[in-house]
């Protein structure tokens, strides 16, 4: 039977996995695969696995408990070995990387940052600063029917739009910088300019979160802050 | 400001939905992978892997910024443009709290996310007229594509 893996750990991880269950219904058991240097916390793979609600926390939620006893590599979800023989064989055949990985996470943790800005102050900053967009916002108003008008104020507030978001975002990311240990910058999404994860210390977390605090402070109230952590370091293996 | 801070420790046995759907992108596409090894398959799941550029530099788009510019322009009279700012700060605070406000902060996520759109039917807000329901059709047929480019 095919075997899901969860996480990679050192073979001195406790694996404490009382009152965890893994993926699938019924949840499948969670066991472990190991070798003289290295752990995998594994289960059985269900036949008709899908990244169902209840999948993906009860991945997520392995990877927590592991999180909180040591140093883990977590797995992308939905990732499935042959056999446990052959995930025997993998970490053998992965084990100095491994091993390299687990001492550089050692000790420290991802937190994710969503920064999104409400559009409307934004339209208003530049509507504000660009006398051209000014004046095409002012002589749409008033002519209706101008399409290229309407055109060329929509394409110019769009690239306005875009220049001051990756600005932003740049400027948020950098200005934290400095308070982690290494960024991973992800994909914006619709809605948030800026889409961040950043590998802190453990014990420089509270320093941290104080620092995104302060720069969700300094910017005001038209942006939205949404800081997601600790999480298993998914973004640094 | 506005900080919304999660903490998973705390969440991960009950599975906060909000706090899931935020790190979902995470699990499902950062972690490590073994190469000779298989993913299971996604189909059923929403990456919403929009390219966000393209989106942007689309015709809806244009008249759309241009139809919200046009509207700040009304709402902010004749004044001069430097006290833009000020104006929406006093408009925000002296109108009245819940009802205003809950209508301009309604309006403007029906623009900018997708996701809420669902629920903004119910708000009878007349200014909005049919732009959330535009934007409702395009955001999930765009949902479907990225949808189907996964399977």
């Amino acid at each position: 039977m095919p075997t899901y893996i969860y996480a990679i750990t050192a073979a001195d991880h406790p694996l404490r996995l009382d009152g965890l269950s893994g993926v699938g219904e019924p949840a499948a058991d969670l066991r472990t695969v190991k070798t003289r240097d290295l752990g995998a916390v594994v289960s059985d793979t269900p036949a008709d696995l899908r990244a169902k609600r209840r999948d993906l926390v009860a991945h997520q939620s392995v990877l927590e408990r592991l999180m909180a006893d040591g140093a883990a590599l977590p797995m992308r979800f939905g990732l499935v070995g042959p056999d446990d023989e052959q995930v025997r064989a993998a970490l053998d055949q992965g084990k100095d990387s491994y091993t390299a990985r687990l001492a550089e996470l050692d000790g420290r943790l991802e937190y994710n940052l969503k920064v999104s800005r409400e559009e409307e102050s934004l339209l208003r900053e530049i509507l504000t600063q660009s006398a051209e967009a000014r004046r095409l916002s002012e002589y749409t108003r008033e002519n209706p029917g101008a399409q290229n008008e309407k055109m060329a104020l929509g394409e110019l507030v769009s690239q306005e739009i875009q220049a001051r978001q990756e600005a932003m975002a740049k400027d948020v990311a950098q200005t934290l910088a400095s308070a982690a240990e290494r960024v991973s910058e992800g994909e914006p999404t619709k809605t948030h300019f800026l889409n961040v994860s950043f590998l802190v210390r453990r014990d420089e977390a509270a320093a941290f979160s104080q620092a995104v605090h302060e720069e969700a402070e300094r910017r005001g109230e038209d942006y939205a802050f949404s800081l997601n952590g600790p999480l298993p370091p998914y973004s640094f293996v | 400001m506005s900080l919304v801070q999660q903490s998973n420790a705390s969440n991960s046995s009950g599975g906060g939905s909000g706090n899931l759907y935020d790190v979902l992108e995470l699990i499902l596409d950062r972690g490590l992978v073994i190469d000779a090894f298989i993913r299971v398959s996604l189909v059923g799941i929403e990456i919403l892997k929009i390219d966000v550029r393209v989106v942007v530099a689309s015709v809806d788009t244009y008249l759309r910024f241009a139809e919200a510019c046009n509207r700040l322009d009304l709402e902010s009279g004749r004044k001069a443009p430097a006290q833009l700012t000020d104006i929406v700060g006093d408009t925000m605070e002296s109108g009245a709290k819940g009802k205003s406000k809950g209508a301009l902060t309604g309006a403007v996520e029906a623009f900018t996310d997708s996701f809420q759109s669902g629920r903004d039917d119910s708000d009878d807000d007349k200014e909005k007229e049919k732009r959330p329901a535009r934007k409702t059709s395009a955001s999930s047929s765009s949902r479907r594509t990225a949808q189907r480019r996964e399977e």
